[in-house]
């Protein structure tokens, strides 16, 4: 059992996680540019602030990742004995949090605009010899950012994917959220410019409540991880079925009678405990040691992301596993 | 290239549409009528001269009201109240000595700076903008008054010596 060492990636998952090392450097990157961009054409505009400070904002849960990135395969030690795949999660959580914050924020602050029925003013600029109204310029500016965003969301999705990584999901919803609501910025500065003064605010508190709903998933994703929820579909509630599948491979083995599974995610890899029921026909000491190893590196090729699975003989089930997982299962079959 | 490109659309659309609009449409009510003008005396910015204001700022209200062939209202008072009337749409021009780090700029919206002052403060040289003040989200009416004081930064500065003394 490789309960004592760190997890291993997968060639090709291993090239994945290469690729999620370059995306968050490269989403830093272009965030603190378009945050440079923005910063330069603010103006008065209480949009263009909101803009400016989500890029700030997004950049954070990449630079999370990329040092979780750093901890996670380390080897477990004396502190932390469960090893470090969790740091993940950590970078999970910055995400989840960041993404509701810019939500809310959003939310109240188009909200009071509204309510005060505030005017945005915006004057003029003068660039290479032509004063041009500012709006034009933010409207270029917030293209350029949303472009920015946009692109990194497209590129994340299939590599949070890959690597069933629900951190790097979640950027690639907050990154999403962030292209979103600089669309509606810009239609609020058009809508400005045909002298509709509501236009900025209403647009802006339309897309917030998306952002806050897209937050609110992640955070209960989060603490479902920090509840040791069973593992979950990526960006979604439902439970997955690899439980099932590990107990069904289990019970069809000669040595076992009976047997119960319980998961958990643990940053990118699924750890958990199988108890099994053995046949106690004359199974000596030491042909139960070899079975219960042999059976923990054969459940964990089933799938990639298995690490540190314990093999656990009890004599029975009740007193040791979760009874739900066995009575739901066989609900499934009748169900069946 | 590809930004000049961008740079004539801009100019185009804010030409050919007449965007940005008003959102109470001040521009068009003060083309051919009346430009509603508060002001506070504070020489050589704004100077009082019996019946209205003069000064530097009192030119540029009087060259923004000659451009639109308008005729101006003069109100006389201190600056709060002006301001007040000015965010609830009474006026349509604030001229107080205004500087750009005014704490006035969330309520009424501050113009590019026409002139920068240069003053020493203990010692420091430091750089003051002045603006006058607009209602905020009138924004072809601020474009207007904006591109009047571009086209005329250059004798308002002379104004500014020529007055003090």
């Amino acid at each position: 059992m490789s309960v004592g060492r760190a997890y291993a990636f997968p060639p090709e998952k291993w090239e994945a996680r290469k690729k999620l090392r370059k995306l968050s450097w490269l989403s830093i990157g272009s965030l603190l540019l378009a945050a440079v961009v923005i910063g330069l054409t603010v103006g008065q505009s209480q949009a263009m602030k909101t803009a400016w400070l989500s890029d700030i904002l997004t950049a954070v849960p990449p630079l999370a990742l990329l040092i979780s990135l750093r901890y996670e395969l380390r080897e477990p030690s004396e502190r932390f004995p469960e090893g470090y795949a969790r740091a993940i999660s950590v970078a999970f959580l910055v995400t989840a949090c960041v993404l509701t914050m810019i939500g809310l924020y959003l939310l109240y602050d188009s909200t009071m605009k509204l309510v005060h029925r505030e005017h945005p003013p915006i004057g003029t600029i003068v660039l290479f010899g032509h004063q041009l109204w500012l709006g034009w310029v933010m409207i270029a500016a917030l293209t350029f950012s949303a472009a920015i965003g946009f692109t990194l969301g497209k590129l994340k999705t299939p590599v949070a994917k890959q690597l069933h990584s629900k951190a790097l999901q979640a950027e690639a919803d907050m990154n999403r959220a962030e292209w979103l609501s600089e669309g509606a910025a810009i239609v609020g500065i058009v809508l400005v410019a045909f002298g509709l003064w509501w236009g900025d605010a209403a647009a802006a508190a339309f897309i917030s409540i998306e952002i806050v709903r897209d937050g609110w998933k992640n955070i209960r994703q989060v603490i479902g991880d920090m509840m040791d929820e069973s593992p979950t579909k990526l960006g979604e509630r439902k439970l997955e079925p690899l439980p099932y599948r590990l107990r069904a491979e289990v019970r069809q083995l000669p040595w076992v009678k009976d047997a119960a599974v319980r998961l958990r995610e643990h940053g990118h890899t699924v750890t958990g405990e199988v108890f099994v029921v053995p046949r106690r026909d004359g199974l000596s000491a030491e042909q139960l040691l070899q079975e219960t190893e042999r059976t923990a590196e054969r459940l964990q090729r089933a799938d990639w992301r298995l690490h540190g699975l314990m093999v656990v003989p009890v004599r029975a089930l009740e007193e040791t596993s979760p009874p739900r997982v066995a009575q739901r299962e066989e609900s499934r079959d009748a169900a069946d | 290239m590809q930004f000049r490109l961008l740079l004539y659309i801009a100019l185009t659309l804010t030409t050919a549409c007449g965007l940005p609009r008003d959102t109470e449409g001040t521009l068009d009510r003060v083309r051919g009528g009346t430009l509603r003008v508060g002001f506070v005396v504070d020489t050589p910015w704004v100077t009082a001269t019996g019946v209205g204001a003069g000064g530097v700022e009192g030119a540029i209200a009087a060259e923004l009201a000659r451009g639109l062939g308008a005729r101006i209202a003069w109100i006389h008072a201190s600056e709060t109240p002006l301001l007040q009337k000015l965010h609830d749409g009474e006026l349509d021009l604030v001229i107080a000595g205004l500087t750009k780090d005014s704490p006035w700029a969330a309520r009424a919206s501050l113009t590019r700076p026409y002139y920068v002052d240069t003053t020493t403060v203990h010692g420091e040289r430091t750089e003051v903008p002045h603006v006058v003040a607009v209602p905020p989200g009138e924004n072809a009416w601020q474009v207007y008054v904006e591109r009047v004081l571009e086209s005329r930064k250059r004798e308002l500065a002379a104004m500014r010596y020529a007055v003090a003394r």
